[in-house]
């Protein structure tokens, strides 16, 4: 099996679903000649064309609206915000118009709006945040979050399959830094199922995105206890049963997201565990999260804000030894 | 199919080469009937307390919707706003299924989904519209795109007001039309207020003059001649069609009813409103039709039967079980847009195709 | 851990908690023997005069005695344990961390004087219920010496415990060690069963009258000859319901409510009579406007209510509204009683048993007469004891002068 960065992947995912299925195109701000902000479309445009690698006007609105319009007749846009902020600027459409179609007419919208999420690098507040949140309020929108290169490809064809509008958060820090095998050719990772990073029998770190790693890093030797990791990979749909067959197995669970706290995808789950899985509980339910703040720039700043792997043990082993 | 397209390509840019037979006109003047029938016993429903919510109706506006919709093929696309009935009917919508989506009913376009005109039917090619507006500007958008990134010659129309275009996505919207000449119609209905606001201080210029500015041809028609309409509508879909870009038509009308059932228009100068009720869109085109020999008896005979009918069958409809509003949120299938009706005679062909 | 006292020994003594209080009760210790105490650290929660407390340690150490066990009632100044204020802190019982308390916790602290030590969480008790295991058995190596989910599955055996280091001589209490599974037997419980709920009932009610009245109870002497005559088949209780009502005309003042600071004399008077319900307790069902009634009628509808309040078929609105309540327990021959009013009430009448006894009559003669005690508990907040005496006495006249 070839190994590929996790960028790789979510391009090799996004060429193979293109070259398969005609009505798939692209579109975003210099995602054709330039190749994307980040690359993830290099070499498309010469591929597949113009006509279906489409370098848009400046205007978020108008590819998420555009791209609505051009799913309900029976293509699968795939769009691209430069960076995941900046869905702001186009959340009109995305809530008010994608989200409720299916709802109010029946009619299905297979589109992907592509976020290039997260901090870590100085990018500041408008260039760092993980809006996943926002999007759980929108009933119609499914939401998906992969932290390994395979599932990176396997997401991305999953989305791209939906009928409802897909938002794909691909954390930027992850473009480079994590490699892995990923299978060659199509398959698909199914929306609204756990990947178990980690088997263990002390405690549960639940969370998603770039932070799978950081759990990891952080349980892997610690004081000798069995931690368990989960990776969400699906927030909506959210894998309810896999979340609560680790909390029976452990009873002990940190939940960990690098977006701000105040009703993040962490509240969702706590709240789910703390109702379904009572009396499989031994301790508290934990959160490790940003605090709500607006992602600063500067580093020493940025570190404190985003959850580093101290911060994860620290909770771990305040839980473990409750 | 390939016979239309050789029509279309028959027809020369001027669009007054269109032409509306009898059967045409006389079914230009029976959907305004039409519409209007339809709003006053929607009304008088909602007066009558059968109307949950807001109730917004065109009056005045009729030959609008009208004359714009009556060009469009079977296969081509329409988000339309909620001054515009006629474009529905002529669409196939039955009057019946618009008053039970009023009352929220059952038997309603959107079953109770959601209210008054936001709808749009799918199995006859109609997106609904949202309360955003003009967001459907940017959907229409991406309709055309698909016809373009096709190769079809279809085109994909669309209503707004003139006050949102005042709105950012109004201007996204004309911005991508025109980088990419998609084949879109984008109809400006400019009745004269955004709810109470009026012209003036909605633009410092005529909106139909920005259409230039975006790379593509504005033009402006009475908005009360459903004929000139039409016409202009006609031109502006064959340019869609043979690769030639969109078109903005602005319309002058006048709103001859609150912004809503709830608004007494009270900001309105009653002068303003005596000069446009003398200029009745319906009440023109009637005494045209009657002055070239039609005698319309027979055609208001026929919508005031038919409302009855409607009115009757909606009324018959059960409002929503409460189930209903868990159901639908996400799509399991594809169900896509239908084709609608084109009673243009110019469409008789690819009908019987 | 336990070692003969020392001369560093330091003494743990029963307080005194008020200057008149000269005895105090261990509710529950604190602490163990074995386990390291700080001082001031509350280690042992007492009781007197009703009032319960804490008492903090006198010095920091391992409690090296206990002397008195929980539930046991002794004289201040009583020796109750000993802390061996020499030892050095360690690792002796599992749950004292070798590390401080991580000051910013996210746990929610439960606040000290709920006093019933660290929490049972949720997947604890849930199995502890499934498995009919008592907790007080188990070893907590959880934070505040928490019984973990661990320690439980430990327990029980599902997997060995790594974690509880044993001393090389046992500890003299608790229990052994979990380690092995050999347990020693537990005494049987004392035969006891849930009160039912209507006992729960009655009690929560008679405690809250206890507490909101003043009460006092005031006795007469009744000469019931003249109702022997006359009541036949019928029992006492008819005839001293309409003497009652009587003396309730000339006493209105007795036949009120008081509730708060206000008091309403009623003009009707409902008679509450008492119904035992044998073991499940006793109702009161309430025969309203009784003044209307004759004894015939009150004696009618006495015997209505009771059955009706027997098979359980009373209405809410007859068991509400009463202004006087007698109860009439006297057929089991007790002499005297102090009842308890039935609230918002302001007396009670209880008639006991009705006795043959030698009465002095007329000046100085003797005859046996049946007499019997009108026992009346007031409520000193809404009268005084003079008035309870005259309308006892008005009853008593009623009485002696039935005629019918």
């Amino acid at each position: 099996m070839p190994e590929m960065t996790y960028l790789s992947a979510i391009s090799d995912g996004l060429r193979e679903e293109m070259r398969h299925d005609e009505s798939v195109f692209c579109m975003g701000e210099d995602i054709g000649a330039f190749g994307g902000a980040f690359k993830v479309t290099d070499g498309f445009i010469e591929e597949f064309g113009a006509d279906r690698v489409w370098d848009t006007p400046l205007a978020e609105n108008a590819i998420i609206g555009t791209a609505v319009g051009a799913a309900v007749e029976g293509l699968r846009p795939v769009c691209e915000m430069q960076f995941a902020d900046f869905i702001a600027c186009g959340f009109d459409q995305l809530v008010n118009v994608a989200a409720k179609m299916h709802y109010r007419q029946g009619l299905a919208v297979p589109m992907v709006v592509r976020l290039p999420s997260g901090g870590g690098f100085s990018g500041g507040p408008y260039h760092s945040q993980n809006p996943e949140a926002w999007f759980l309020q929108s009933p119609g929108l499914k939401v998906v979050a992969p932290s390994t290169a395979e599932d990176a490809k396997g997401l991305i064809a999953s989305a791209i399959r939906d009928p409802n509008p897909v938002v794909y958060l691909e954390h930027k820090h992850l473009y480079r830094r994590v490699k892995g095998e990923v299978p060659e050719g199509r398959y698909e990772v199914p929306l609204g199922k756990v990947r178990v990073a980690r088997e263990g029998t002390d405690l549960t770190v639940i969370s998603y995105g770039a932070m799978v790693g950081i759990a990891l890093e952080a349980t892997d030797d610690l004081d000798g206890a069995s931690v368990e990791v989960i990776d969400l990979r699906s927030l909506v749909p959210l894998d309810i049963e896999g979340i609560l067959a680790s909390v029976r197995k452990t009873s002990k669970v940190v939940v960990l997201h690098e977006a701000t706290r105040s009703c993040g995808v962490g509240a969702e789950v706590c709240a789910l565990i703390a109702q379904e899985a009572f009396e499989d509980l031994d301790g508290p339910v934990m959160r490790v999260t940003a605090p709500d703040v607006p992602i600063p720039f500067s580093p020493p700043l940025e570190r404190a804000v985003l959850p580093q792997v101290d911060d994860v043990k620290e909770a771990c082993r305040e839980l473990l030894a409750y | 199919m390939t016979t239309t397209t050789a029509k279309l390509a028959a027809i020369e840019g001027d669009g007054r080469k269109a032409v509306l037979t009898e059967e045409d006109r006389r079914a230009l003047l029976r959907y305004m009937l039409l519409m209007r029938a339809t709003e006053e016993r929607a009304l008088t429903l909602y007066r009558q307390g059968k109307v949950p919510g807001s109730y917004y109706d065109g009056r005045g506006q009729e030959a609008i919707s009208v004359g714009t919709a009556f060009v469009l093929g079977p296969r081509d696309r329409a988000c339309i706003l909620h001054r515009d009935l006629g474009a529905h009917l002529i669409r196939g919508v039955r009057p019946g299924r618009v008053l039970a989506q009023m009352m929220g009913r059952a038997g309603g376009v959107t079953g109770g989904k959601d209210g008054n005109m936001h709808f749009g039917d799918t199995e006859l090619g109609c997106v609904g519209m949202v309360s955003m507006l003009p967001d459907m500007a940017l959907v229409t958008c991406g309709l055309a795109l698909s016809f373009q990134m096709r190769g079809e010659p279809r085109v994909a129309m669309t209503w707004f007001g003139e006050g949102s275009t005042a709105n950012g996505q109004w201007h996204e919207a004309m911005n991508v039309a025109g980088v990419r000449k998609l084949p879109a119609v984008f109809i400006l209905e400019n009745n004269q207020f955004a709810y109470s606001t009026p012209n003036e201080r909605e633009f410092a210029v005529d909106p139909v003059k920005r259409a230039e500015v975006y790379g593509f041809p504005g033009v402006k028609v009475d908005g009360n001649d459903v004929e000139a309409v039409f016409y202009a509508a006609a031109e502006a879909t064959e340019r869609a069609r043979s690769g030639g870009g969109p078109t903005l038509i602005e319309c002058e009308t006048m709103r001859m009813h609150g912004h809503g059932a709830h608004d007494d228009m009270r900001y309105v100068p009653k002068e303003m409103f005596d000069v446009w009720a003398e200029r009745d869109p319906i009440d023109r085109y009637e005494k045209k039709l009657s002055d070239d020999g039609f005698d319309t008896a027979e055609i208001h005979a026929s919508v005031k039967e038919e409302i009855e009918r409607e009115t009757e069958w909606a009324l018959s409809q059960p409002m929503p079980d409460p189930g209903d509003a868990l159901q639908g949120v996400f799509a399991t299938s594809e169900p896509r847009l239908g084709d609608g009706n084109a009673p243009w005679s110019r469409w008789k062909e690819a009908r019987d195709a | 851990m336990s070692s003969s006292p020392t001369s560093q020994a330091v003494e743990v003594t029963m307080p005194q908690m008020g200057v008149s209080v000269a005895e105090g009760t261990i509710v529950e210790w604190r602490k163990r023997v074995g386990d390291w105490v700080e001082a001031d650290e509350p280690i042992v929660e007492i009781s007197t005069d009703k009032v319960e407390t804490e008492v903090p340690s006198p010095a920091s150490g391992r409690v090296s005695e206990i002397l008195v066990e929980a539930g046991s009632t002794v004289d201040v100044g009583t020796l109750l344990a000993r802390i061996d204020a020499e030892a050095r802190p360690g690792v002796a019982h599992a749950d004292e961390g070798s590390e401080p308390e991580v000051p910013s916790s996210q746990f929610p602290v439960p606040s000290p004087g709920n006093g019933h030590g660290p929490p049972i969480s949720p997947v604890v008790r849930r199995m502890a219920d499934e498995h009919g295991v008592d907790l007080e058995q188990v070893e907590g190596s959880g934070r505040r010496g928490r019984v973990t989910k661990k320690d439980l599955l430990a327990f029980l055996g599902d997997k060995p415990d790594t974690r509880h280091q044993t001393p090389d001589t046992p500890a003299a209490e608790p229990a052994l060690h979990s380690e092995s599974p050999y347990r020693e037997e537990e005494p049987a419980p004392a035969a006891g069963h849930q009160l039912s709920v209507m006992r729960r009932q009655i009690g929560e009610h008679m405690v809250r009258s206890i507490q909101t009245a003043a009460h006092c109870t005031t006795v007469v002497e009744a000469d019931m000859s003249a109702i022997e005559a006359a009541r036949g088949r019928l029992s006492y209780l008819p005839f001293v319901a309409r003497a009652t009502i009587a003396a309730l005309r000339e006493f209105p003042m007795l036949n009120a409510t008081l509730e708060g600071d206000r008091l309403t004399v009623h003009d009707e008077v409902n008679l509450g009579i008492a119904v035992s319900l044998g073991d499940e307790g006793l109702i009161v069902p309430v025969v309203r406007n009784a003044h209307e009634l004759s004894h015939e009628g009150l004696a009618a509808r006495i015997k209505d209510l009771a059955e009706r309040a027997r098979s359980k078929k009373l209405t809410p609105d007859e068991v509400s509204g009463g202004t006087f309540t007698i109860t009439n327990p006297g057929a089991f021959g007790a002499l005297l009683a102090t009842p308890i009013i039935n609230q918002p009430q302001v007396a009670i009448l209880d008639l006991e048993a009705v006795t043959k006894r030698p009465v002095v009559v007329g000046g100085d003669s003797i005859a046996i007469r049946p007499m019997t005690y009108l026992c009346m508990s007031w409520d000193h907040r809404a009268l005084d004891g003079a008035l309870a005496a005259q309308f006892l006495s008005a009853v008593r006249r009623h009485i002696e002068g039935w005629d019918g």
